[in-house]
């Protein structure tokens, strides 16, 4: 059996990081599956998916590491008019982040439960906010 | 305050809930994939940009006979949502026989704050008397006019129509009209220069981002291609920041006019002191 389900974000900041922990936990029971995989997918090319331990102190060092890697001043080649969307592409930074992130990850289900760490929560990372919408689909396969 | 004072509001949300419309917009305005934005989105913007106010400018279609992009009413609806976010621009197309009724009802009744007005796509030449009626009851209401000059990047539009010295014979014969070149009159970046120069009722605004990011953009045109000194030393007083957005990058360019070296009297000129005295703003 597959369940799906597709959730939006409205981010608000340049460089934003939601905790969606609890829409995962919730999706999983939605599915009804006892058995099976979750996986979390961002649908966006400049935002992505992480696991980690959801602390202040942690969200600052990875924005700080992902910066200080992909820093804003750089001769990107994307820093470009793009014919086919009419404007111009801003946001190099954004797709690097993302592509250094993933745009994934997955979770084991087994008795109905989520099986994560103590420490682990999901992380939707907006890299180039704000965005009107940002897609996230939770799919969960099992039995 | 800091002000935007050329933004687009074709793909807000309140003014989209007809996809037929939307889609008539994206191809106007060569402007794709965006989506529509909820106003919440556009506070959340302006929020990253440090933005106060930004001007909105209604705008009409390449052809006569279809509806406007973003009509007067539209504009005036949006305003009338947030009159303390937002600043509304009419538009009429000169070639319309009741061009002038519709810009005396704009300004007498919807109560907009000036005129936004665009040669190559409504192909009219700036200095036609034809024009006369219009750039009259700017005057008779003190309002502004803000041009589309240089190249434009939507359909059907030359772009020697909306080449700055076109500009020259209007801001010499009517002293008193407060005239904005938006996007600088891009690629004749020095002609709008010299005419900013030597027309003291000529503006220009910052809407340009035709190449590379917006910081080696801004870099390339008011650095090298005009030297930071002339804005800083002379023109200071009349140069607006604007975005285009949403085409181009409003935050990355509200971030970028601040590294160019401007002295920060000129650069708060520039952010919002120059558009309040552009557009008489009672604050």
């Amino acid at each position: 059996m597959i369940f799906n389900k597709e959730l939006t974000f409205m981010t608000r900041k340049y460089i934003h990081f939601i905790l969606i922990t609890h829409e995962v936990e919730e999706a999983a029971k939605e599915s009804g599956i006892q058995n099976g995989m979750v996986t979390v997918m961002t649908k966006h090319t400049t935002t992505g998916i992480a696991v980690n331990e959801a602390l202040e102190c942690l969200e600052s060092d990875i924005s700080d590491f992902l910066q200080t890697i992909v820093p804003e001043e750089h001769p990107y080649a994307h820093a470009h008019m793009l014919q086919e969307y009419g404007s111009t592409a801003g946001n190099p930074t954004g797709h690097m982040k993302a592509h250094i992130t993933g745009n994934h990850c997955h979770f084991p289900l087994i008795d109905g439960k989520l099986i994560r760490g103590d420490a682990q929560d999901v992380y939707l990372m907006e890299f180039d906010g704000p965005s009107a919408r940002r897609k996230v689909l939770i799919q969960v396969q099992g039995e | 305050m800091f002000i935007d004072i050329h933004v687009h509001p074709d793909f807000y949300e309140p003014l989209n809930a007809d996809p037929g419309k939307e889609q008539f917009r994206h191809d106007q305005m060569n402007i794709h994939h965006n989506g529509t934005a909820p106003i919440a989105h556009v506070f959340n913007q302006m929020e990253c940009a440090g933005l106060d106010r930004l001007c909105l400018l209604a705008g009409e279609s390449s052809a006569p006979l279809d509806p406007s992009l973003v009509s007067n009413e539209e504009v005036r609806s949006l305003c009338n949502m947030h009159p303390n976010r937002f600043i509304g621009f009419a538009s009429v197309d000169p070639r319309r026989e009741n061009a002038s009724e519709t810009l005396e009802f704009a300004f007498s009744e919807l109560k907009l704050a000036g005129l936004k007005l665009h040669p190559s796509r409504q192909q009219f030449d700036p200095s036609d008397p034809l024009m006369d009626p219009l750039y009259d009851i700017c005057q008779k209401y003190d309002k502004p006019i803000l041009f589309h000059s240089g190249v434009s990047w939507e359909p059907n539009t030359i772009s020697w129509r909306a080449r700055p010295l076109l500009f020259e014979e209007l801001a010499a014969k009517r002293p008193s009209l407060r005239i904005c070149l938006a996007h600088f009159g891009w690629p004749w970046v020095r002609e709008t220069a010299m005419l900013l120069l030597k027309y003291k009722n000529l503006y220009a605004d910052t809407a340009l981002l035709y190449f590379d990011s917006a910081l080696e953009c801004y870099r390339q045109v008011f650095t090298l291609d005009i030297p930071f000194t002339w804005i800083d030393r002379s023109l200071r007083n009349q140069v607006m920041f604007g975005s285009n957005s949403p085409r181009f990058e409003q935050i990355r360019m509200a971030d970028a006019i601040t590294k160019l070296g401007f002295r920060d009297s000129t650069l708060a000129l520039i952010r919002g002191q120059n558009a309040i005295e552009f557009l008489r703003m009672e604050l």
